[in-house]
């Protein structure tokens, strides 16, 4: 590990606070988001049956979270790490609409 | 694509302030929960009027159901645990509302009264503080999930930084720089307990998953989360309410049912719509031996006294979920395993502590430069800290001794002494000089974890305690010699040191 | 599991480990005073690995396959931290008593086994 905290920032060093900032809240809302989506996504078309789906969604949950946070801090640019969080969730929102969540009345 | 290079930096920064940001209060974490492995044993050391005994679990039972009757007869729901080696009394709660208040109480199992013992939180507010550090329950919860989901990241940041983890596996320089010695510390403690800090995170999350992680069980059962419970093999469905009265049985004579079905006693029985017609009682069985945290669960009609239901068989995953659940309460530890799961706590908290001194370290500026408003607001905050929580442990327990046996209201009293030690501990640390910081933050509450074996000793001095008070003793004299070896003018050693070791080898 | 299933896989695990470390050029040198000879390192190397497979084995006859995991995972982990410690402090001692853990060991196992 290197000696300082400057020479240790990478991408952190020469971008200002804004860019930094909106890597945290995209990270933090943004991973949760995709997390929420997959989870609700998994426990819908996961084999084995609907409890089962669940309880193994739910424990994915985190991993899928984590990997997103570190995927924003790890891509090269804001813009980057945004288009591809916000294509993630915009797949698994089909996803979920394929699968029927947003129908109304009881589950099947 | 990116560089690798630039990765590695950026997972660098990521963990430096992942780290610092949730720190102070991982550290209270860590130590809380470290603590509550032994929470059984902390709370019979607070109760010492509780003295086992061999009654019979069912009439115990049915003598706290009068109690409760009493109490609330009207209550959505009552709790009675049967004494047990862990808790000689019966501990019983009662509640009119799902969210809440659940009152709680202690009874002797003999007369199904109040238990004569002094007012006390025991090892339970450890245990609690531990995922909800004393606030209202959803505050408490979400923040603690929030913070190990960032301690999470600063694992994974960590790992993917650490340039050189496998030869510097072994690698503890004391010789050289602070700044070095620090940083081999902080490695040592995170890399040679990484299975066990990855898995208490992450199993710590899925503990709490419930509540932060609602969406599969929202998505695929529209939130009905009883049902879920009950298809996964978690709970018996249960019944609505009647609502019309029924004359229940004597709750011992389900009891005794329910020890005969399953040849051993249940740990806990729970009556669902007390004195309704449709009164359910449920009996919950330890966990067979095992890492899941999966209980035999029989459900009696509380009138007829006919088993109504038990819990389903769990599948894989259920399954999976519960053995992380179990794997991070270490319910099915026996006592070297559950002192290993201790100690690599005590490493947890020593990760999460040497990462915030390193912080410091890494910082201090070269020269007569002075040091930034932020800088010292970090040094403020560890020493408060890491010195001020075990100067809250020892006033906790040392005014579970001191303080009058019939003081009213004496558990809030307890936790508020910890709360005021603490934060006595950490604003005294800010008056301190800047060379004896450390080693006097760490000396008072040595000097005071040392004073409750000696305080225990004179006013109840019970041969069954030796074993806290030992723990006690070794904690106390571990803080000591911490504040010694911060005391000493070691930096100015190491250097000479360094010097003498260049010279001879050139 | 008993103690001494615990005492075993952590002696196991503490020669094992004591073998890895001195088949490295720095810790060599510090419980040595000389540099890894390359015949050696080898001959180190799977000693080492020996020593945490045996201990792994042992910890799933004494254990099982459920707590025998968790078991030898622990015993790494405070096995490996008894290595830095010694290196750190007293380098000297590391050969000696990597060596004293074999008997040591070989003395617990019949009371670590079940049965």
């Amino acid at each position: 590990m290197s000696a300082g905290a400057g020479s240790a920032r990478g991408w952190a060093a020469h971008t200002d606070r804004a860019v930094v900032a909106a890597r945290v809240i995209l990270a933090g809302a943004g991973g949760y988001a995709v997390a929420a989506l997959a989870t609700g996504w998994l426990a819908l078309v996961l084999p084995g049956s609907r409890a089962e789906a669940v309880s193994a969604a739910t424990i994915a949950s985190f991993a899928i979270m984590a990997a997103a946070v570190i995927w924003v801090f790890a891509a090269r640019t804001l813009a980057r790490a945004a288009l591809s969080l916000g294509l993630v969730a915009a797949l698994l929102s089909v996803g979920l609409w394929l699968a029927g969540a947003f129908q109304t009345g009881a589950p099947a | 694509m990116s560089r690798p290079q630039s990765v590695r930096q950026s997972m660098a920064w990521l963990h430096t302030w992942s780290g610092l940001v949730v720190g102070w209060v991982l550290f209270a974490v860590f130590v809380t929960g470290t603590a509550s492995y032994y929470r059984a044993e902390i709370s019979r050391w607070m109760r010492p009027e509780l003295v086992h005994s061999n009654l019979d679990p069912a009439a115990a039972v049915t003598r706290a159901a009068a109690f409760l009757q009493t109490t609330m007869p009207d209550a959505l729901g009552w709790s009675i645990r049967p004494p047990s080696t862990e808790n000689p009394a019966v501990e019983v709660y009662w509640w009119r509302d799902p969210a809440g208040p659940y009152h709680h109480a202690l009874l002797d199992p003999a007369t199904g009264e109040q238990a004569n013992v002094r007012d006390t939180q025991g090892g339970d507010f450890l245990y609690r503080f531990h995922f909800e550090l004393n606030l209202p329950p959803i505050w408490g919860r979400w923040i603690v999930s929030a913070c190990a989901m960032i301690l999470l990241i600063a694992l994974i940041s960590g790992i993917i930084t650490h340039r050189r983890i496998f030869a510097d596996f072994f690698t503890f320089r004391r010789d050289r720089s602070a700044q070095r010695g620090w940083l081999d510390a902080h490695n040592v403690a995170g890399v040679l307990a990484l299975p066990f800090h990855l898995m208490i995170v992450y199993t710590g999350l899925v503990t709490l998953s419930s509540m932060v992680m609602p969406w599969a069980e929202m998505t695929a059962y529209r939130g009905d989360l009883l049902r879920y419970y009950a298809e996964a093999g978690l709970m018996v469905p249960g019944r609505p309410a009647a609502g019309r009265p029924g004359e229940a049985l004597p709750l011992g004579a389900i009891v005794t049912r329910a020890i005969a079905a399953q040849s051993e006693t249940p740990e806990m029985v729970v009556v669902s719509s007390p004195g309704d017609a449709a009164a359910t009682v449920t009996a919950y069985f330890a966990e067979p031996p095992g890492l899941a945290h999966l209980h035999p669960q029989i459900a009696y009609d509380a009138v007829t006294g006919a088993e109504i239901g038990r819990v389903g068989e769990a599948g894989t995953a259920t399954r999976t979920g519960a053995v992380m659940v179990g794997i991070h309460e270490a319910h099915f530890a026996a006592a070297p395993l559950r002192f290993l799961f201790f100690l690599c706590g005590v490493m947890g908290a020593a990760t999460v502590a040497s990462g915030l001194v390193l912080w410091t370290v890494a910082r201090a500026p070269r020269g007569a430069k002075p040091e930034g408003l932020g800088l010292r607001l970090v040094r403020f905050l560890n020493l408060g800290t890491i010195g001020g929580l075990p100067a809250g442990l020892a006033a906790y327990f040392l005014a579970n001794r001191l303080l009058p046996v019939n003081l009213a209201g004496r558990a809030d009293w307890e936790v508020r002494l910890f709360f005021l030690a603490w934060i006595a501990a950490a604003l005294a640390s800010a008056f301190y000089a800047r060379t004896r910081a450390w080693s006097l933050t760490l000396a008072v509450p040595g000097i005071a974890v040392l004073a409750i074996p000696a305080v225990d000793a004179l006013i109840v001095g019970e041969a069954r305690f030796l074993g806290f008070d030992a723990a006690m003793a070794v904690l106390g004299l571990l803080l000591l010699v911490g504040a010694r070896l911060a005391s000493r003018r070691r930096l100015v050693r190491r250097r000479t040191e360094a010097i003498l070791h260049r010279t001879a080898e050139a | 599991m008993t103690a001494p299933a615990l005492v075993l896989s952590l002696l196991l695990a503490f020669s094992g480990f004591s073998a890895l470390a001195l088949s490295l050029e720095r810790h060599h040198r510090a419980v040595f005073r000389s540099p890894v000879p390359r015949s050696r390192s080898g001959g180190l190397r799977a000693a080492g690995w020996a020593g945490l497979t045996l201990s792994f084995a042992t910890a799933i006859a004494c254990a099982g396959w459920s707590f025998g995991p968790v078991q030898w995972i622990g015993s790494l982990t405070f096995s490996a931290l008894a290595v830095v410690v010694l290196i750190a402090y007293r380098p000297t001692w590391l050969r000696m008593a990597a060596l004293a853990a074999l008997p040591l060991a070989a003395l617990t196992l019949p009371l670590a086994l079940p049965g």
